[in-house]
């Protein structure tokens, strides 16, 4: 997918924000939505594996 | 070349010189988390001395993402109090959040990035500080949830408040602290002691008596080394305080004909007075725990950077030798305060972390308004002053005591804070990790 920002092709002309899907925010809160999920998804995978440990080292 | 050509030639170099020198200023800083690591790896006994290692990471990890998420954000958005500003005070909206064009590459803005890598750095820090305090009997979760909570939102917090040209503590009643003594070390050090006083001590840390046993971690030249290394990546910090010229406002226009470096709020500074002081208040901090505690290399290397931290308020305007004299009262405080913080509450701060970061950074920001009032300051802020020092003082312990106190102790009725005792006779290496630090 060709998500390169610029209005003149292949040429900086006139390009500021230069990351992918710089032009849609909707993907921009996708990942940051992603990110925080993985963030709170991994903390939570963590302690049900202590849980987990906790059962089988009575 | 037409002076245009050549005005155009200076800006460029001058935002190449900020990305470079916070670019390195942020790879120093990594340092700290090798210094932290093997501080607080050789602080542990041996059974639990991977999940200490693990536990360490975890929170350099977990910082770097949630700071990006929402620490920047708060940074710019809450230096007026609890009230969000949604422009960051700089006319532009949004600034900070993770969708905003200047959270990513943006060929116009050579400094947010790199300002938010030291800044992340600095939040690494205050969750690594944090760390050292609970090891051997917290579970990795709730340490990563809480060192989430202190790096990416409660520091920052108090960030914005007071080591922000635009904090209300600042521009309402002049608080000065150039280097962090407050919303990193104080909040750091009393969000410890609010998490300590419901996580409980470690397994045979105390008798039935009351009195306590000396649970030694299983390298102590891993840990004074840790700590020496731990020096090492504050420069990194340290230099990291400081504004580039002309970069005290987010206007790339504004960095031609600025003649110097300034301090967070503005004021003028220089890597001179920081580096003067921040070496003699370390050799101070290292002579007086030295001599406290009759050669334990382990206190003595606290006492370093305890004389930093008891520095750091007025790192920029100190007197060196009034520098080496604060650090010898860190290096001679923190052993006691320790010891009283021990008997008194009956927590387990296994490295000390409330003393060297918590006592010493109200140490410092109080030694600001004794000997350091008048001071003037950035454009439109009053002059240091003991008041507003005290104010400082105050909101910074509460804003890392009661967070730490009330989120611990919610923590602790759900059954997520610690591990069983079970578990830490063990040893949690094996337990949770299947793995040992050391093979025959």
């Amino acid at each position: 997918m060709n998500t390169f920002p610029g209005k003149v092709e292949n040429s900086w002309e006139g390009v500021g924000a230069y990351f992918t899907w710089a032009g849609s925010t909707g993907m921009l809160v996708l990942f940051t939505l992603v990110t925080a999920a993985i963030c709170v998804g991994i903390i939570i995978a963590a302690a049900n594996h202590e849980s987990e440990t906790d059962k089988n080292t009575q | 070349m037409t002076t245009e050509e050549l005005a155009l030639f200076v800006l460029g170099q001058q935002k190449v010189a900020v990305e470079a020198y916070y670019w390195w200023c942020t790879a120093l800083m990594v340092i700290i988390h090798v210094g932290f690591l093997m501080y607080e790896v050789g602080a542990t006994r041996m059974p639990n001395a991977v999940s200490s290692g693990v536990k360490n990471l975890l929170a350099f990890a977990f910082m770097i993402p949630t700071f990006w998420l929402f620490g920047w954000w708060i940074y710019w958005a809450f230096p007026g109090g609890f009230i969000p500003i949604m422009d960051a005070g700089l006319d532009l909206p949004g600034y900070g959040l993770p969708w905003h064009e200047l959270s990513a590459p943006h060929l116009e803005d050579q400094e947010t990035g790199v300002f938010w890598a030291a800044f992340t750095l600095f939040a690494c820090t205050t969750a690594s500080i944090f760390s050292g305090s609970v090891i051997e009997r917290i579970r990795i979760s709730a340490f990563t949830f809480l060192a989430v909570i202190l790096g990416s939102v409660v520091w920052i917090l108090g960030a914005a408040w007071g080591w922000h040209a635009g904090g209300w503590l600042v521009t309402k009643f002049g608080f000065h602290d150039a280097a962090a003594a407050g919303c990193v070390h104080t909040i750091a050090g009393l969000f410890a002691f609010g998490v300590l006083l419901n996580l409980g001590p470690r397994v045979g840390k105390y008798n039935e008596d009351g009195t306590m046993n000396e649970l030694e971690g299983h390298s102590l030249v891993l840990s004074f080394v840790g700590l020496l290394t731990l020096i090492v990546g504050f420069f990194g910090f340290l230099g990291g305080c400081l504004i580039w010229p002309g970069v005290a406002v987010y206007d790339t226009a504004s960095m031609v004909g600025v003649a110097g470096w300034t301090n967070i709020y503005g004021a003028p500074a220089t890597l001179s007075s920081f580096v003067f002081n921040t070496l003699m208040g370390l050799s101070g901090g290292m002579i007086g725990a030295f001599w406290w505690s009759k050669g334990n290399p382990f206190w003595m290397m606290s006492g370093g950077l305890a004389g930093i931290f008891i520095c750091a308020g007025g790192l920029d305007i100190w007197y060196p030798g009034f520098a080496f004299i604060l650090g010898v009262v860190a290096g001679c405080v923190i052993i006691p305060a320790n010891n009283w913080l021990h008997n008194t509450f009956k927590i387990d701060d296994c490295v000390g972390a409330v003393a060297i970061h918590g006592v010493c950074g109200i140490l410092g920001m109080l030694a600001v308004g004794l000997f350091a009032a008048g001071y003037p300051s950035g454009e439109g802020i009053p002059a240091s002053n003991l008041t507003g020092q005290i104010i400082g003082i105050f909101t910074m312990a509460l804003l890392g005591f009661v967070p730490g106190y009330a989120i611990s102790a919610i923590m602790k009725a759900g059954g997520w804070l610690r591990v069983p005792d079970h578990v830490q006779k063990a040893g949690i290496d094996k337990a949770e990790l299947g793995l040992q630090a050391y093979h025959n």
